[in-house]
């Protein structure tokens, strides 16, 4: 349904999903298609790659690394906060400023087939936090 | 299908453009590869303002641009 749905959208849409809670109620989780997964989890291929790493909701920093030859992640890898910001997400619920992290955060690699991220990737990105406890995705993209 | 709501994190507004995405955050100066920054204060100050956008007025489809002294724009 998603699927048809994304595949007959006027180019002109915005996908506009209201959001009328609390930030300090609400759990928060993070897409990244920034090459970011967890150290031990299979690689992302450099050359191309459309497929999902789930991360757990109680991920850390420490964690994670990043598969990605398009960009330099030299500063991600030092701290992969400057483009999955983890622990920043968790000072803000440690704060009171959101609700809570959610119980997924979703990884995903460079690919150049669109066509594939936005018919297949993208619908299959969305069920799985549909099916999460997350209220609010920020998407970060390197 | 209830919707998600989203925001994104941008240092290629030109390109995040095409997708029309709902509410996105700009930080102008900032590089690909430190989308957020290098350092912990400001990390967390550009992720602050990107969930303020879940909670201002609504205004799908533009990308907000915002400048940080850090960055040194």
């Amino acid at each position: 349904m998603r699927r048809n749905f994304a595949m007959g959208m006027s180019r002109r849409c915005v996908p506009f999903t209201p959001f009328d809670a609390k930030l300090s109620e609400s759990m928060v989780a993070l897409v990244s298609k920034a090459g970011v997964h967890l150290k031990d989890q299979e690689l992302f291929k450099l050359d191309g790659d459309n497929t999902i790493r789930v991360l757990p909701g109680d991920v850390t920093s420490a964690d994670l690394m990043v598969t990605d030859g398009h960009y330099d992640h030299a500063d991600a890898d030092r701290d992969i906060n400057c483009i999955f910001p983890i622990d920043r997400l968790r000072e803000l619920h440690r704060d009171g400023l959101i609700g809570g992290l959610g119980d997924k955060h979703i990884g995903l690699g460079y690919s150049l087939n669109l066509k594939e991220t936005y018919e297949v990737t993208a619908p299959q990105v969305a069920d799985l936090i549909e099916r999460s406890k997350a209220d609010l995705v920020v998407l970060t993209a390197g | 299908m209830r919707g998600l709501p989203t925001v994104l994190i941008t240092v290629a507004p030109e390109e995040s453009a095409l997708m029309r995405p709902p509410r996105a955050l700009w930080p102008v100066g900032f590089k690909l590869g430190s989308s957020l920054g290098g350092q912990p204060p400001l990390q967390r100050q550009v992720l602050l303002d990107s969930l303020s956008l879940f909670v201002g007025p609504p205004d799908p489809g533009k990308i907000r641009e915002m400048r940080y002294p850090e960055s040194g724009q």
